[in-house]
């Protein structure tokens, strides 16, 4: 008798918890991840800021040392390559200077904004994703700063990603590589448009709509398309791989972000839509 | 100090660590996930009911600073440790390898249970052999962190309290 009434109790505990999480995971779902759920991330992320920042303090130099000494090797024949690479860099930046601002005319004539003259915040990243099925980092700074949710993120060389929740101190910023990730992008020699998607468990993004009748090439760099969500032109990534099984229509198309995704230690988030601009 | 408050302790600094050092131990894309661990942990020691309610609870913290739906891993904890309780009823004697296997066990169970539940509520593009991949990964670096985890929750719910007889001379756990 004490046996199934101990027994029946355990049931009752564990329906009891499935109709509270199932409850929850509908709140969060319906409500787009605002209301009650999202005030609750937020002061929960909010109340670990200090000791993140603290843990970042303390473990950013012993992580670079880590590196270092594990990638000694790769790093110096990184280093030859990027030497190399910056002195036709230097060269070709001398040559395009009058490009530019050739370039920043016409966009101001045709009222198209460039990165360039978009305002932006620079942010250190301060946390990887704790968990194992999203790709995510976290930044110092927050809506105290004027960071919002949708804002895009990028360093120099390219998209990171987009901010997708911003507490008062802490911003979180869903990178390109994450399976729910989609951007509106272009061909850069075609011009031809398409979606690049985030793969679960990848570093690379899978390029998605692209008319079959394009052909497209690896090392084709693929650009941020004309859309709302983040200003066109901004370099996404380059093509790796195309492929096409027989009898299939579309090519599978796989890109490498340009951006140091996940790895990059400062960001800049743009204050995008600016006034007026995009929805 | 009541089981509850410490066990409560113990949550916190998992939580803690989970999200301010454990980003920084990534190895191959995946880190270990010690709330996960410790469910099993407890759910191992204390059976299916206290296995459930920390799961629930260690699941919920985790889903705070996670883009997940907020309840997946509450949820898919909850389970896990309530199957890790029923489970441990059947183990008649405590080995080394118990705690290992237990926590890739749990890794796996609440992997697949992620995946699903995830999958029901619109993260359909989960469903993907790379996510196993995923999982199984996971699972290894829980097994890994597992013997170290199952000691300290088991000093979490003792208290500190000696050891009983009939403890004495299996492991630490």
């Amino acid at each position: 008798m004490a046996v199934y009434r101990r027994s029946s109790r355990r049931r009752s505990v564990l329906i009891l918890l499935v109709l509270t999480s199932i409850t929850l995971i509908t709140v969060d779902v319906r409500g787009n991840g605002g209301g009650v759920t999202r005030t609750a991330r937020d002061s929960a992320r909010d109340a670990m800021a200090p000791v993140q920042s603290a843990v970042d303090d303390i473990l950013s130099p012993v992580a670079d040392w880590f590196d270092g000494v594990t990638q000694a090797s790769d790093l110096k024949d990184e280093n030859r390559v990027l030497r190399r690479e910056l002195a036709k860099a230097r060269g070709e930046a001398a040559a395009s200077r009058g490009a530019r601002r050739e370039n920043r005319e016409l966009r101001h004539l045709a009222e198209l904004p460039s990165v360039a003259d978009i305002d932006g915040v620079d942010t250190q990243v301060i946390a990887g994703s704790p968990g194992n099925f999203e790709s995510t980092i976290a930044v110092d700074k927050g809506s105290s700063d004027g960071i919002a949710m949708g804002m895009p993120v990028v360093t120099g060389d390219g998209l990171v990603g987009r901010v997708v929740q911003a507490s008062r101190r802490r911003a979180t910023v869903l990178l390109l590589t994450d399976s729910v990730s989609g951007v509106a992008v272009r061909l850069e020699t075609t011009g031809a448009a398409g979606i690049a998607n985030g793969r679960a468990g990848s570093d690379l993004l899978e390029l998605e709509a692209v008319d079959p009748a394009v052909k497209v090439k690896p090392g084709e760099l693929v650009l941020t398309g004309e859309s709302t969500r983040f200003p066109s032109g901004i370099p996404v990534g380059t093509v790796v791989s195309v492929k096409k099984s027989p009898g299939a229509i579309d090519q599978t198309i796989l890109v490498r972000p340009v951006a140091a995704i996940g790895r990059a230690s400062f960001v800049r988030v743009l204050k995008w839509p600016t006034v007026g601009q995009g929805g | 100090m009541t089981r509850a408050i410490r066990l409560t302790l113990l949550l916190i600094a998992i939580v803690l660590v989970q999200t301010t050092i454990l980003p920084y131990l990534r190895v191959f894309g995946v880190v270990a996930d010690l709330g996960l661990v410790a469910t099993v942990a407890v759910a191992y020691r204390e059976g299916p009911e206290t296995g459930a309610i920390f799961g629930f609870a260690a699941g919920l913290s985790m889903d705070l600073f996670l883009q997940t739906p907020l309840g997946l891993s509450a949820l898919a904890y909850a389970l896990t440790g309530y199957f890790i309780g029923i489970l441990q009823g059947g183990l008649l004697r405590r080995a080394w390898w118990i705690a290992p296997v237990l926590g890739a066990l749990g890794g796996i169970i609440a992997g697949l249970l992620s995946i699903g539940i995830g999958a029901l509520v619109g993260q359909e593009q989960l469903f993907a052999l790379r996510s196993l991949r995923l999982v199984l990964l996971a699972a290894v670096y829980d097994a890994l962190v597992a013997p170290i985890m199952f000691p300290i929750v088991s000093f979490a719910i003792r208290g500190g309290n000696p050891r009983t007889t009939s403890e004495v001379g299996r492991p630490g756990w």
